[in-house]
């Protein structure tokens, strides 16, 4: 490789990395809101865009993979011993070739690196940053079971009713072990711990049913650690809530929103 | 194996030695499985019985390597000053976490000290560190009459390194006992558990180099050195010594 | 052959790195059939094999430990490179002999240790990480657990004092550091990372034995403790170590490389200074990414996304450096070279399948799924143990002095390589598409997950009979395999200018004397 051409990969090797990186401190950093400053604006779903991320990053590293894969394959056949006493004719490198087969490779890794965390960070931005008319769930895990009291006092265990089209987010302690609340299908999980507590959110919009596991390993049972998040219609839901209030003898505070 | 081997053999002398399989199975028998047969099975009859077994062979295990490598094998011969270099690095480690891990349980916490603790005395470990300050020097002494041969001068200074040791420990004890007398234990809170384990963790450091120093002090009776093992040795120790400016500033006087 | 006295007192570095090897393949074993007890019992939904999750419990706990602490870094840091770095340097043997002794028999304490787990009552059920409080409150002897970590950990250290020494001073005479085969330069860089992380790890699991059986309240919250220390401190080793394990297993894999192809390591600096360098670097920055779903703070998080996934410059560095090596080589396909470039292509897979993990909102999804088994078998499991099982291949005739079988060499070999692709790949779709999460004994509410159980233990039984073969064909080598000549692969590198096996003590007559423009790897130079 001449000179010349090798400083016109490096420099646009940095382009490349420079821009991975404006474009992260750019977009991402002015954007990133701790949870308490929520903004108000329309529910983005994290599921809809881990789905999105999801693939992208495939396509990303199957692209990579593919390549070296193929250039291996292909120089394993090309090069294959065709007689015993053959040797290899490799050359050693210039100087300058030992620089630029180091800095331009480590220049587009690490501009690609940057251009994934910037995408990951815009989406982890969704997931941490809850909407604000969400339906606040408090959930307190315990060797094996999920414990959810609703804001007006309503307890269920093991099963999560949540209306259709309203976000909803829990907050999550432990009594005992360390548990995760998994629920594939929002594609979403966080630890619940004694001591601490942690929050996730999700965005149910269609009334159905969904499992819900616990993700982090918490004794003998800890794979019959399981519930369901059972979405309703609005009506369904609100006539629930308030005939669960009754029966659980809780007076009742208007609802949520 | 052929000819060869066996002449070379014969020239170098194979190392063939029995002691670090005997130390091994003393550590086996001696920690792990006691502590087990006492704390999970309570059975204390077969924890006594284990450590009856380990302690022999740890004892005499030490004592056999100590015998047949006084002498020096040619291969280590002055490396042992930079590996220990590498040992502290990673005993410096062992230490760092359990300092972590006291850092955000304090700074973490609403109120300290957490209810239980007692105030801590103040006198007792300024002496304490007076104490292991000057058996750095009397070490570092010792090892100076050994540069300029007087092995009789570098045993008198070793022992006086290990009886000033020895002291520290034994203050060590008193302090602990005292505490215990006060109510203050090792699970009474969050500090009394980080004060135990530190202040034990750099007690058992202090117990290991008085051990190094009788393996040196042993044989130098008989007048045998080695003065690679005498230099790690002492850097050792004064790393033990550097350790409890932490332990005592942090626990006590923090 | 030597007597059995020889064997338990011996001091010299080829037989201790024997004794590792035979401590390590015992450890495999026995791993691996709990494993295949496992995938038994994960065949269908529901209770298969046992209706007690505790023997699952059991089983994993003890799958996940002996496979790590005691089969992958004993075979790497204890028997590859006790055997191959002090021929590679021109060493007579280790720094300290007595020292090296005592690491193994240690390493042997602890394995007995481990097995203990399936003698005692209450066998310990922490999984290999051990998290508390579960570990502190559990019926199950967490002591075990404990003492078991500590003993390798402690024989780890003894032998990281011991070759950092010896690579450091010990060199022959006019071999310098930008001579050193890839081999060596990964195991310096390795026992770097376990002499200072290591210790960490003890700490962690000393304070849970503590918690549990002295009372102590480090991860007692309702006392002031603090649950998430311990993650902190358990992934700040188990990150690096995984690092341990690929340092050594991708040097093994240059060498064999380099040997089979007789070519030169293509940018050798940018592999060493980059690639090795980089690694040993980073790795001490990275270790939330393992806490990504707990409550760690967000800024922690985000950061070391990043720098989790600038982890994949050195790597990579070290990929162009492999790949390029075959770049005008002369290459043959031996047994040993067959396992090199499978490890290559799986670790492609295992290392690129970790940029997703690395993505902290994408791992919120697939974090303890079955991904990431997927995920670190591929990348460790396989790679790691294809990568020992070609050094052992490559080694074989230096230290039998005798030939294994090719053919049942290379039969293993493809048997084991589709056998791991049928397991671990469906492990990572059920992970993503169904959210099979891991730790199951049974999954009854995935129904969906059982077609690809299916495969996963169907493989398992391919593999099963792969290494079978694979061990059928070592016990055929050493007792009846033909004479090797003493350098069979035509390698350029030193430990195969001595004869086979190396002498007994000492390894040469006489140290060899490195001339100017000799090097591990200056091939196509005439020179034989
Ligand atoms: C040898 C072992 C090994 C190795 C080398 C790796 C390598 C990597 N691992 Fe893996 N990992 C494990 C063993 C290993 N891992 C284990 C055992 C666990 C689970 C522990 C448990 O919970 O029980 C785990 C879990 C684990 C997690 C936690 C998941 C979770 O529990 O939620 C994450 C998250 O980031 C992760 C990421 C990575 C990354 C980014 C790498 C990188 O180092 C990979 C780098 C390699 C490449 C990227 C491929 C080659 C590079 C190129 C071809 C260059 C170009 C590429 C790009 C620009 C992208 N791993
Ligand atoms: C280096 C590490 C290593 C290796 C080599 C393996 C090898 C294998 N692993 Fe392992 N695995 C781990 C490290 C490893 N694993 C870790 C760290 C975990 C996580 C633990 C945790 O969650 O805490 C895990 C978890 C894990 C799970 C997840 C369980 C769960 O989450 O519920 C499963 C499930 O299938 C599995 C399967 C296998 C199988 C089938 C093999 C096979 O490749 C094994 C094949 C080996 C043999 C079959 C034995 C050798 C054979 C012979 C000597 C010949 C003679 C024998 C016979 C004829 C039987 N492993
Ligand atoms: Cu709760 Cu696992
Ligand atoms: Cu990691």
């Amino acid at each position: 490789m001449g000179g010349n051409r090798l400083y016109r990969a490096l420099s646009t090797a940095l382009l490349a990395t420079a821009s991975g990186l404006v474009r992260a401190a750019e977009e991402e950093l002015s954007e990133f809101v701790p949870y308490e400053k929520i903004v108000p604006r329309e529910i983005e779903d994290p599921a809809a865009g881990f789905d999105h991320l999801w693939y992208e990053v495939m396509v990303d590293i199957t692209i990579i993979g593919v390549v070296f894969a193929l250039l291996a394959l292909y120089f394993l056949y090309r090069y294959r011993r065709r007689s015993e006493d053959e040797e290899g004719s490799q050359k050693p490198l210039s100087r300058l070739n030992i620089i630029g087969w180091a800095l331009i490779p480590a220049f587009v890794f690490m501009a690609d690196d940057f251009f994934l965390s910037a995408n990951g960070w815009q989406l982890y931005d969704l997931y941490r940053r809850v909407p604000e008319n969400s339906l606040e769930v408090k959930l307190e895990s315990a060797m094996w079971t999920w414990d959810y009291t609703y804001p007006n006092g309503v307890k269920t265990y093991n099963e999560l009713r949540v209306p259709a089209g309203q976000p909803v987010v829990l907050r999550m302690t432990s009594r005992d072990t360390i548990h995760s609340h998994f629920i594939p299908d929002f594609r979403i999980k966080e630890d619940s711990m004694p001591g601490r507590v942690t929050y996730l959110w999700f965005y149910p919009k269609e009334p159905g049913e969904h499992v819900v596991s616990c993700a982090e390993y918490c004794g003998q049972l800890h794979s019959r650690m399981y519930g369901k998040v059972i979405v309703m219609p609005r009506e369904e839901f609100d006539a629930w809530y308030q005939a669960e209030a009754d029966k659980q003898n809780i007076k009742l505070t208007k609802l949520g929103d | 194996m052929s000819n060869h081997a066996e002449v070379h053999a014969h020239e170098h002398g194979p190392i063939l030695t029995p002691w670090p399989l005997v130390i091994s199975i003393g550590i086996l028998t001696m920690i792990p499985l006691a502590f087990m047969f006492n704390f999970v099975y309570h059975n204390p009859f077969a924890a006594i019985l284990s450590m009856g077994i380990g302690i022999p062979l740890c004892i005499m295990g030490v004592i056999g390597w100590v015998r047949e490598a006084i002498g020096g094998d040619e291969l280590s011969q002055g490396l042992g000053f930079g590996a220990m270099g590498w040992f502290i690095l990673a005993e410096a480690l062992i230490f760092l976490p359990g300092f972590a891990t006291y850092w955000v349980l304090r700074l973490s916490a609403v109120d300290w000290p957490p209810p239980g603790s007692v105030d801590m005395p103040k006198l007792m470990p300024a002496i304490m560190t007076v104490v292991l300050v000057s058996s750095s020097l009397t070490i570092h002494r010792a090892e100076g009459l050994l540069e300029a041969g007087s092995i009789a001068g570098f045993r008198k200074w070793l022992a006086a390194t290990m009886l000033l040791g020895l002291t520290f420990l034994l203050m060590s004890v008193y302090e602990w006992n005292h505490l215990f007398h006060e109510g203050f234990t090792i699970d009474t809170n969050v500090f009394s558990s980080s004060f135990f384990s530190l202040t034990g963790l750099h007690g058992s450091h202090v117990f290991v180099g008085l051990g190094m120093f009788l393996g040196m002090l042993v044989p130098a009776m008989a007048g045998r050195v080695n003065k690679t093992y005498v230099r790690a040795g002492s850097l050792y120790w004064h790393f033990v010594d550097i350790i409890w400016f932490f332990v005592v500033s942090q626990m006590y006087y923090w | 052959m030597s007597t059995l006295k020889e064997w338990i007192f011996t001091t010299d570095h080829k037989k201790v790195g024997l004794l590792y090897l035979i401590g390590s393949l015992a450890a495999f074993a026995v791993a691996g059939m709990s494993a295949l007890m496992m995938r038994a019992e994960l065949t269908s939904m529901g209770p298969t094999i046992t209706d007690n999750p505790g023997d699952y419990n059991t089983w994993l706990y003890f799958h996940g430990a002996a496979m790590i602490l005691g089969f992958q870094i004993p075979a790497l840091t204890g028997f590859l490179a006790n055997y191959l770095v002090p021929l590679q340097i021109g060493a007579k043997d280790v720094a300290f002999p007595r020292i090296n002794a005592l690491s193994v028999w240690l390493f042997y304490m602890g394995i007995i240790l481990a097995l203990l787990t399936f003698v005692v009552p209450d066998p310990p059920d922490v999984m290999w990480t051990g998290y508390p409080p579960y570990s502190t409150i559990t019926f199950g002897n967490t002591a075990l657990y404990t003492f078991t970590v500590l003993l390798l950990g402690f024989a780890s250290i003894l032998g990281g004092v011991n070759f950092l020494t010896t690579i450091a001073f010990m060199r022959a005479p006019g071999l310098g550091w930008n001579k050193l085969n890839m081999f060596t330069w990964c195991t310096f860089a390795a026992f770097i990372l376990q002499l200072i992380f290591v210790p960490v790890l003890g700490t962690a699991v000393t304070l849970i034995s503590l918690d549990k059986y002295l009372g102590t309240h480090f991860f007692d919250p309702s006392t002031g403790g603090d649950v998430l220390i311990y993650q902190n401190l358990f992934w700040f080793y188990s990150h690096p170590a995984v690092y341990v394990i690929l340092l050594p297993f991708i040097g093994i894999v240059f060498d064999i490389i380099a040997t089979f192809a007789r070519n030169r390591i293509f940018n050798y600096k940018a592999a060493v200074y980059g690639g090795i360098g980089g690694i040993v670097l980073l790795a001490g920055e990275v270790w939330v990414h393992h806490l990504y779903v707990t409550g760690m703070p967000d800024w922690i998080r985000v950061g070391q996304m990043v720098t989790t996934l600038l982890i994949s410059i050195p790597v990579g560095l070290l990929f162009i450096s492999l790949v390029g090596t075959l770049y005008k080589g002369s290459i043959s396909f031996e047994t040993p070279m067959l396992y090199a470039l499978a490890v290559v292509f799986l670790m492609l897979i295992g290392g690129l399948t970790g940029i997703p993990l690395a993505i902290v909102s994408l791992t919120l999804h697939v974090s303890d799924t079955y991904y990431i088994p997927g995920h670190f078998h591929y990348v460790m499991a396989v790679a790691g143990t294809f990568a020992i099982f070609g050094g052992i291949y490559y080694l074989f005739p230096k230290f039998s002095g005798r030939m294994y079988n090719e053919f049942l060499g290379k039969l293993g070999f493809w048997i084991t390589f589709v056998g791991v692709n049928v397991i671990f790949f469906p492990m990572m779709i059920v992970g993503v598409v169904v959210g099979m999460p891991r730790r199951y004994w049974d999954y009854s509410q995935f129904p969906a997950a059982e077609p690809y159980h299916h495969w996963m233990t169907a493989g398992a039984g391919m593999i099963a009979i792969g290494f079978t073969i694979v061990l059928a064909n070592w016990i055929y080598g050493l007792v009846a395999g033909p004479k090797a000549p003493g350098n069979p692969w035509g390698s350029r590198s030193l430990e195969w200018t001595t004869t086979s096996p190396p002498l007994d003590h000492g390894n040469w007559e006489e140290v060899p004397k490195i001339e100017e423009g000799w090097g591990p790897y200056e091939y196509g130079t005439g020179k034989a």
